[in-house]
Parts: C-alpha cells; sequence; structure tokens
C-alpha cells in the first residue's frame, strides 16, 4: 500500500513544485487571462520520447509542450482517442498558473480551442434578430 | 507523443516481469524558464500493480476521509511506486521497460516539492 507509512523511500528532493498529470492537469478547466473559460484538458502533448527506441542514459527527460483539448467524449465511452490532428494544441507556454483551474496568460478569443464558441456566435446567434447586441 | 498514449500502458522491468502498469506521469516545474512560467519536466512513472489508473489520488496523500472511500482506493492502489526517468529504458507502442537496478520510490505528495 502506497500511504504516508509506505516502506517505499520518497523521492529525492525537488526544488520544484510537482504535478502529477492525472491529478492536478487532466481535465481541468482552462481559464483566459480575464478569467474567461477557454475549454478543459483533455490530454498533454510531450516532447518525446521516441516510441521504441532504447533511451540512452542521461537522456534529459521530456517536458509538457501544450495542453490538448478536443472532442474526447466519444473516445472517452467507446475507448482510443481523437487523431492527433484532431486535438486542439494550447502551447505550455501560454500557461500562467496550475492551481485548481489552468489559467493562461494570453487571451482565449485567438485560441483553437474556441472555434466552435466563435462560429455558433457569428454564424447563428449573430442571426437571429436581436442577436448582434446586449440583452436590455 | 500524446501522454494519453503512454497512461495505462504495461511496464516491464528489464528481465521480462510485469510489474503493473503507468497510472500517471509526476512531472516537477523546474525546467527551462519561459515568458510565464517554467519547463513542466517529467519526473517519472507512477506504476500501479493492481489499476491501470488512478482516481483522485488517495494513495499520494494523506487524507483519509471518507474513510470508507479512503480505504477502498487505498486498497486499490496498494503496491503502486514512483520510478524515475532515468530509470526508464524504453517506451514502446504498448509496453514500458525500465532498466536493471530500478528503484522504486514513494508515490506520496509529501515534501517540499509537494503540490
Amino acid at each position: 500500500m502506497t500511504s504516508l507509512h509506505n516502506p517505499l523511500p520518497p523521492v529525492p528532493h525537488v526544488a520544484g513544485r510537482i504535478l502529477d498529470a492525472q491529478l492536478h492537469l487532466m481535465d481541468r478547466q482552462v481559464l483566459d487571462h480575464d478569467g474567461v473559460p477557454v475549454t478543459t484538458v483533455d490530454d498533454l502533448e510531450v516532447s518525446g520520447p521516441a516510441l521504441d527506441v532504447e533511451i540512452p542514459p542521461g537522456t534529459e527527460p521530456p517536458v509538457i509542450t501544450a495542453l490538448l483539448t478536443g472532442s474526447v467524449l466519444g473516445t472517452r465511452i467507446f475507448g482510443g482517442r481523437p487523431p492527433s490532428s484532431r486535438l486542439v494544441r494550447i502551447p505550455w507556454t501560454d500557461v500562467a498558473e496550475v492551481g485548481v483551474v489552468v489559467r493562461l496568460g494570453v487571451s482565449g478569443e485567438p485560441l483553437d480551442a474556441s472555434w466552435v464558441e466563435r462560429w455558433v456566435r457569428d454564424k447563428i446567434i449573430a442571426r437571429i434578430p436581436g442577436g448582434r447586441h446586449d440583452p436590455r | 507523443m500524446i501522454l494519453g498514449d503512454l497512461l495505462g500502458t504495461p511496464v516491464f522491468d528489464a528481465d521480462g516481469g510485469r510489474l503493473g502498469r503507468v497510472a500517471d506521469a509526476r512531472f516537477v516545474l523546474e525546467g527551462a524558464p519561459h515568458q510565464l512560467m517554467v519547463e513542466a519536466r517529467l519526473l517519472g512513472l507512477v506504476v500501479g500493480p493492481h489499476s491501470a489508473s488512478s482516481f483522485m489520488g488517495y494513495e499520494r496523500n494523506g487524507l483519509t476521509h471518507p474513510r470508507l472511500l479512503a480505504r477502498i482506493l487505498r486498497w486499490r492502489h496498494r503496491g503502486s511506486f514512483l520510478v524515475l526517468w532515468e530509470d526508464v529504458a524504453a517506451v514502446g507502442t504498448g509496453s514500458v521497460r525500465l532498466r536493471p537496478g530500478y528503484t522504486r520510490y514513494s508515490t506520496a505528495l509529501v515534501g517540499p516539492g509537494k503540490a
């Protein structure tokens, strides 16, 4: 049993904050720099390693390159994952804070992750009478 | 690579003995600094001998309530351990192989580096 009383040795000290992918990143809501919801983290893209290749000792560890999001409801139910080309990437360099939610340091408006919302707004909502201004 | 492909993958030791599955990947924020945040580099993999994934991380923290749920989840994830990136010999499409003499570390999220 892995617990605080586990006989296994603790991990050697690391200076930085520890993030477990499943516990601290996956399925977290993503907010932009104005606090506007953008999407959720469905998966992560890492810089390596190459598959089926022996990793030489001393190889630099992979790093997170992007948060991935997309239409994953079907694959969550039936298994597998969408093709990589169908997943939307939010670069890790845009991430400003990881907490209860993941905060970006950029505006969510131009990100590919919110294109569906923008399309519905521009193509459907805007064509409904009164849909182009704030409700009064 | 996409991390989701790695989660749930069987883990084997250098002799081909099955150790469990990749339940999670542990990163540490201490890579190269960017404008907003430092890089998150892979510290190691959490291996679960009895389950292919983790649920709420009860086996990695000191939470004991609700008592029944905590006991069930700790039992389900018994034997989980962390292997450092340095002990990973190869990552394949359907398996992860560790180096000879790899070290098992506790998965507990305690100490200075805890989240």
